[in-house]
C-alpha cells in the first residue's frame, strides 16, 4: 500500500464555544478523487481549510506524503502543491486571464518587469490542456459567464502542477453543460495523478467521477463509502442517521459487505 | 471588446493602437478645444510661450502627486492628505532650512522634509490597513492634522529664504528654469512619470496593484501580502507629495502657510479625470499625467480673468477703465468638484460600458452594439461586518445595564469634560454666561450630528455638512445685505439652496451608486466654493435685529419683545436657554422618536446593517438613504442659518472642520462608521463631548504663578483631528471586535482561539 498524499488524524477545532471538528481523520490517496459530503454546518469547509492552513488546527496531525506539517496560511501549503477552488472563484475581474491564471505568481524579467510573453503563452497551454474555450487569454475575467470563470479558477489551481486540488461546492452555480465540462476535467487530472477532493451537495457529481465517499455529520467522520460499492441511497442514510460509533471506514464496508 | 486574438497568440500588441479613440485622446483632444478657449478669451496670457511653460511647471508639481495617487486610486484606496503632506513637507523644510529658525544645511532640510511626508503617509497606510480605519475618514482626518501642524508650526507667517538659497544652486535650480529654457520641475515630472508607467504596467509591483484593487480576497488567496500592498500605496503616494512639496520650495524659496491647500482636490480630479475608477482596479499613469495637464489647465482657465473695459462715472465724467473680469476663487473650487464627480461618472460608462463606441455607432446609424455583459460573481466578494451580539446587556440592571449601551462612553465623557473644565476654571465655569456660550456651540455640533446619525446608521457618510453650513449662512447673508430679501424669506432660501445640496447628495449616491463618502467630498467643495463665491470672500454683518434673535437667549427675546421676567430663577433660566437651544431640542425630540419609536428607525438600522437583506425584505432602501442625505442637508443648512444669527455675522470659512467634529459625536455616541448603529440620545451626548473639549481646550488657564496659558486656535485642528480617529479606531477595535473581551479572556485562559 502507497503513502496517502495527505492524511490527517484526530482532528480538533473549536470556535469559541463551538467544537466544530471532533477527533476527525482524513486520507487521500495520489489520483484519488474523494467525495466529502454532509448536512450544513457538518465541518466540510472547516475541514478542508485547517488542511490548506487557512485555519489552525487546535489539536491532531496534518501529514504530506508521510511527514507531519503546519501550514500557517494558504501560501504556505499552495508552494508544497495544495490547491483550492474556491465557491466564490476568487478571480480579480478587472484583469485579464492570463493575468488572474498567473495571480500572485507572475513570472518575472531581467528581475524587474513582467515577462508577459511567457505569461500568456503558458496561460494558453494551460487553457488548452483543460479544452476551455475561452476566446482569449487578454479577455478581462468580469466578461467571462460564470462557467468561464470558473474554468480560469481551475487553470489557475492546475497551473502549476499540482498534487492535490479541492474543489468547493464546484457544481452549486453552473449550468449542466460546464458542470458536464468541470467532471471531464477532474477524470483528466485524475489520469494524470492528480488527488482530488469536491466538497459538494449533489451525490450525482460524486457518483460520476469519486472514487471514495467520506461523510461528515456535527463536526465528526459517520462513515466512508467506496463509489463501486455503494448508492445513493446509503450515503444519505449516513448523511441523516449516521453517528460515529457506527462508522465504518471504507475498506470495512467492503469487507463486512463481501 | 477589440483585439481579441485567438487563445494560441503569443506576444500581444495592443497599447499603441488602441490609444488613439481611447480615454487619453480624448483628453488629448479636450485640452486643445480648452486651450483654444482660453486664447480667445485671453489672447494676452493663452498666446505667449510664457502660459505653456507656466501651465507645464504646475502640472508637473500636480501631475508627480497624480502619479502616486494613481497607485492609490487603483489600490481602490484614498488619499485626501496630500495637500496637506506638500504643505507640511515645505513647512518642515523651510523650518529646517531657514536661517531664522534651525539653519540647517540643504541636506539635512531634504531630509527632514520627506522624513516627515514619509511618516504621514506611514500613518495614513497604518490606520487605514491595520487600525481598518476607513480610508477616506483617516486621511481626511490626516487632512485637517496636517494643516493644523503647518498652521501651528508657522503661526501663519510666511517664512523666506531667499539670500541663503543662493549658496545651494544645486538644489533650488530643480524649481527655476534651466539652461534650455524650460523650467526643471518638468524633468521631475517627466522622469516619476516614466517610473510610475512602467512600474504600473511593467512590474509585478504594478500587477499587485491591480490585483488588490480589483479583488483583495482573491489576491490575498492568492498569496500576495494585500495590507503590504495598500500600505505601500500610501507611502508611494506620500512620497510623491514629498517630491511636489520639495518642488515648490526650490522654485518659490519660501513658504506660506496656504501651501498645498486644496491640491488633494486637482491631484484625485486629475486621476480620475485620467480615467481610473474609484471603484479601484482600473486606471492608468499615462491617464493620470495627461489629466492632470487637462485638470491644471481648467484651473488656468477658470482663474486667468479676460480683461474688459469698464466705464466708471466719476461725477460728471466718464472714465474708461481697462479691468479684468475674474471668477472669485470659490468659484474655481465648486468647477474643479463639480468635474471630480463628472468624472467619477462618467469613467463606468465610457471607461467600462464601452459607451463611448455605442454612441458613435448611434451617431453614425449602425447597430447599437449591446453594452457588455459583467459577471459581476468574481468582483461581489463575501462582506461580513464585524459587529458583535451585545449579549453583555441582556437582562442586566442597574449600572451593568447603562455601562452596556454603546452610548454609555458618551455620557460619561461629557460629565467627566465639564467636570475638569469646573476644576480648571472654578470661577468661570459654572456662569450663566459660559453656560449660554456652551450651549451654543453644542447646538451647531449637536444639529450636524442630528442629521449625521441617520446618514452613518445607513452605512453612508455626508462628509459635506460643513460646507453646507457655509453655503446656508452665506445665502442668508447675501440675500438680507446684498439683495435686502426680508430676513423669512432669505432663510426660506438658504433652507432650500442647503437642502438642495442634500438633494445633489442623495442622487448621486443613490441614482448613480455612488460611494456616499464621493459624492459628498464632491460637494465638500461645491457648497463651500459657492458659498465663497455667492459672498466674493467678503465677511458680511450688520443684519436686521429682528434675524439676529434667532441666535439670542430668551431674556434678550424678551425684552425686544418688551417682556422681561422678573429677576429669578425664571430669568436665570431665560438667560442661559437660546432660541436655537429650543429649536435644537425640538428637531432632536423629533428626530429621536423617528429614529428610536417608529418603523423609519428600524428601516434606517436594516439598510445599514445589510442593506441586501432590507432590500429583498422590500424595504425601499434607496428611498432610505436618500431621505437620510437630504435630512442631513437640512440640519446642516439650519445650522448655518444659526451661526449667523449667533455671530451676527457671516464669515467664509464658517462650518470648517464640522464633518469632522459631527461624525466624530455621532461615533462617539455609539454609531459606526459601517452603519447599523447610533441614537439620538447617543449623538447629543457627543456632541457635548466634543463641545466641552473645544471649550476646556480653549480654556484660559490660570497658572499658580499668576500667569495664563491659553492653547493657539492653530492647535485645535490637530486636537479634533486625533478625537475622530481616536474615536473610530475605539468604535473598530472596542465595539466591534470586543478586543477588550478578548483580551481578558486571553488572561483568563478561557479558550477563544478563533
Amino acid at each position: 500500500m502507497t503513502t496517502p498524499i495527505i492524511e490527517m488524524r484526530g482532528i480538533q477545532k473549536h470556535f469559541g464555544a463551538v467544537h466544530a471538528l471532533r477527533n476527525v481523520n482524513f486520507s487521500l490517496m495520489p489520483g484519488e478523487i474523494l467525495g466529502l459530503v454532509g448536512d450544513n454546518s457538518a465541518g466540510k469547509s472547516t475541514l478542508m481549510k485547517v488542511m490548506t492552513g487557512a485555519y489552525q488546527r487546535d489539536d491532531g496531525d496534518v501529514l504530506f506524503k508521510g511527514a507531519s506539517t503546519q501550514f500557517r496560511s494558504p501560501q504556505e501549503s499552495r508552494d508544497v502543491g495544495i490547491e483550492m477552488i474556491y465557491q466564490d472563484f476568487a478571480l480579480c475581474g478587472n484583469m485579464d486571464v492570463g493575468q488572474n491564471i498567473f495571480l500572485g505568481r507572475w513570472p518575472r524579467k531581467y528581475g524587474l518587469f513582467v515577462d508577459r510573453e511567457k505569461m500568456y503563452a503558458e496561460a494558453s497551454t494551460v487553457l488548452k490542456r483543460l479544452k476551455v474555450d475561452v476566446n482569449s487569454v487578454f479577455q478581462k475575467v468580469e466578461s467571462l459567464s460564470g462557467g468561464r470563470q470558473q474554468s480560469v479558477a481551475i487553470a489557475r489551481a492546475i497551473s502549476f502542477n499540482p498534487r492535490v486540488v479541492i474543489f468547493d461546492e464546484p457544481t452549486a452555480n453552473l449550468s449542466v453543460m460546464a458542470t458536464e465540462r468541470l467532471l471531464e476535467t477532474m477524470a483528466e487530472l485524475k489520469k494524470q495523478g492528480v488527488a482530488q477532493v469536491i466538497i459538494s451537495h449533489r451525490l450525482t457529481d460524486i457518483f460520476e467521477v469519486g472514487d471514495r465517499v467520506m461523510v461528515l455529520k456535527r463536526g465528526e467522520n459517520v462513515g466512508e463509502r467506496y463509489v463501486k460499492h455503494t448508492n445513493e441511497r446509503e450515503v444519505l442514510e449516513l448523511i441523516v442517521s449516521g453517528t460515529p460509533e457506527t462508522a465504518l471506514s471504507a475498506d470495512e464496508a467492503l469487507k463486512r459487505a463481501a | 471588446m477589440t483585439a481579441v486574438s485567438s487563445a494560441t497568440s503569443y506576444a500581444p500588441t495592443r497599447y499603441p493602437a488602441q490609444l488613439f479613440g481611447g480615454w487619453e485622446f480624448g483628453i488629448l483632444f479636450f485640452m486643445a478645444i480648452l486651450y483654444i478657449a482660453g486664447f480667445i478669451i485671453n489672447p494676452d496670457f493663452f498666446g505667449s510661450s510664457d502660459a505653456v511653460s507656466a501651465i507645464l511647471r504646475d502640472t508637473a508639481r500636480f501631475g508627480v502627486m497624480a502619479v502616486g495617487m494613481t497607485f492609490v486610486i487603483v489600490n481602490k484606496e484614498l488619499d485626501l492628505s496630500v495637500g496637506s503632506i506638500l504643505g507640511l513637507v515645505a513647512t518642515i523644510f523651510s523650518i529646517a532650512y531657514s536661517p531664522n529658525h534651525f539653519d540647517l544645511g540643504i541636506g539635512w532640510s531634504v531630509f527632514a522634509g520627506v522624513i516627515t511626508g514619509l511618516a504621514v503617509g506611514l500613518i495614513n497606510g497604518f490606520l487605514v490597513t491595520r487600525l481598518k480605519v476607513p480610508a477616506f475618514i483617516a486621511t481626511l482626518t490626516m487632512l485637517f492634522i496636517g494643516r493644523g501642524l503647518v498652521l501651528g508650526l508657522t503661526g501663519g507667517k510666511t517664512i523666506a529664504f531667499d539670500t541663503k538659497a543662493v549658496g545651494d544652486r544645486a538644489f533650488f535650480i530643480l524649481g527655476e528654469t534651466n539652461a534650455f529654457g524650460f523650467n526643471t520641475q518638468i524633468l521631475i515630472f517627466l522622469a516619476v512619470a516614466v517610473i510610475g508607467m512602467f512600474a504600473l504596467a511593467k512590474t509585478r509591483t504594478g500587477y499587485e496593484t491591480y490585483a488588490v484593487g480589483g479583488n483583495e480576497q482573491a489576491s490575498g488567496y492568492a498569496g500576495i501580502p494585500t495590507r503590504w500592498i495598500r500600505m505601500r500605496s500610501y507611502l508611494i503616494s506620500s512620497l510623491t507629495a514629498s517630491i511636489a512639496g520639495l518642488m515648490i520650495v526650490a522654485q518659490d524659496k519660501g513658504i506660506t502657510s496656504q501651501y498645498g491647500q486644496g491640491a488633494e482636490l486637482i491631484v484625485i480630479a486629475a486621476v480620475i479625470v485620467g480615467g481610473a475608477s474609484i471603484a479601484g482596479g482600473r486606471g492608468r499613469v499615462l491617464g493620470a499625467v495627461l489629466g492632470s495637464a487637462l485638470v491644471v489647465l481648467i484651473d488656468k482657465v477658470l482663474r486667468e480673468g479676460f480683461p474688459i473695459t469698464r466705464i466708471i462715472d466719476v461725477g460728471d465724467e466718464q472714465i474708461v477703465v481697462q479691468a479684468y473680469a475674474q471668477l472669485p476663487g470659490g468659484a474655481v473650487q465648486a468647477f474643479l468638484g463639480v468635474i471630480l464627480l463628472i468624472a467619477v461618472l462618467l469613467e463606468p460608462w465610457a471607461i467600462k460600458g464601452g459607451g463611448v463606441a455605442r454612441l458613435w455607432a448611434k451617431v453614425k446609424g449602425e447597430s447599437v452594439p449591446p453594452p457588455p455583459d459583467r459577471g459581476e460573481a468574481a468582483i461581489v466578494g463575501a462582506q461580513t461586518k464585524g459587529a458583535r451580539t451585545d449579549a453583555s446587556g441582556m437582562g442586566a440592571k442597574g449600572l451593568k445595564a447603562f455601562l452596556a449601551r454603546r452610548d454609555a462612553a458618551a455620557i460619561m465623557l461629557a460629565v467627566a469634560l465639564w467636570l475638569i473644565g469646573f476644576w480648571l476654571r472654578p470661577d468661570f465655569w459654572g456662569s450663566l454666561d459660559n453656560s449660554f456660550s456652551l450651549l451654543l456651540a453644542f447646538t451647531e455640533i449637536a444639529l450636524v450630528s442630528i442629521g449625521l446619525t441617520f446618514v452613518l446608521a445607513n452605512g453612508d457618510v455626508d462628509l459635506s455638512v460643513g460646507s453646507i453650513i457655509a453655503f446656508s449662512g452665506a445665502t442668508v447673508g447675501f440675500l438680507m445685505k446684498e439683495m435686502s430679501v426680508d430676513p423669512l424669506t432669505a432663510i426660506a432660501v438658504a433652507m432650500v439652496a442647503g437642502t438642495l445640496c442634500g438633494v445633489v447628495n442623495g442622487y448621486l449616491t443613490v441614482g448613480f451608486g455612488l460611494p456616499a463618502f464621493v459624492s459628498t467630498l464632491g460637494m465638500f467643495y461645491i457648497a463651500r466654493g459657492f458659498g465663497a463665491w455667492l459672498v466674493a470672500g467678503r465677511q458680511l454683518s450688520g443684519f436686521s435685529e429682528n434675524f439676529n434673535l434667532i441666535g439670542r437667549n430668551l431674556y434678550e427675546v424678551l425684552t425686544y419683545y418688551g417682556t422681561a421676567p422678573e429677576p429669578g430663577l425664571l430669568m436665570a433660566i431665560a438667560k442661559a436657554v437660546s432660541v436655537q437651544t429650543i429649536f435644537l431640542g425640538v428637531i432632536a425630540i423629533i428626530a429621536g422618536i423617528a429614529l428610536a419609536k417608529t418603523s423609519i428607525g428600524q428601516m434606517v438600522y436594516a439598510v445599514g446593517g445589510n442593506e441586501r437583506a432590507a432590500r429583498y425584505s422590500g424595504i425601499n432602501t434607496k428611498a432610505v438613504r436618500f431621505w437620510s442625505l437630504v435630512f442631513s442637508a437640512i440640519c446642516a443648512s439650519a445650522a448655518g442659518v444659526i451661526y449667523v444669527a449667533y455671530l451676527r455675522s457671516f464669515n467664509p470659512s464658517a462650518g470648517s472642520l464640522r464633518e469632522l467634529d459631527g461624525i466624530a459625536s455621532v461615533i462617539i455616541g455609539g454609531g459606526s462608521i459601517f452603519g447599523g448603529y447610533g441614537t439620538i440620545i447617543g449623538s447629543l451626548a457627543g456632541a457635548a463631548a466634543i463641545t466641552l473639549i473645544r471649550s476646556v481646550l480653549s480654556l484660559q488657564i490660570l497658572m499658580p504663578d499668576g500667569t495664563s496659558f491659553v492653547m493657539p486656535q492653530h492647535w485645535m485642528n490637530v486636537f479634533i483631528g486625533l478625537i475622530l480617529i481616536g474615536a473610530v479606531i475605539g468604535d473598530i477595535w472596542i465595539r466591534q471586535e470586543n478586543i477588550i473581551r478578548r483580551v481578558f479572556d486571553r488572561l483568563r485562559g478561557s479558550g477563544d482561539h478563533s
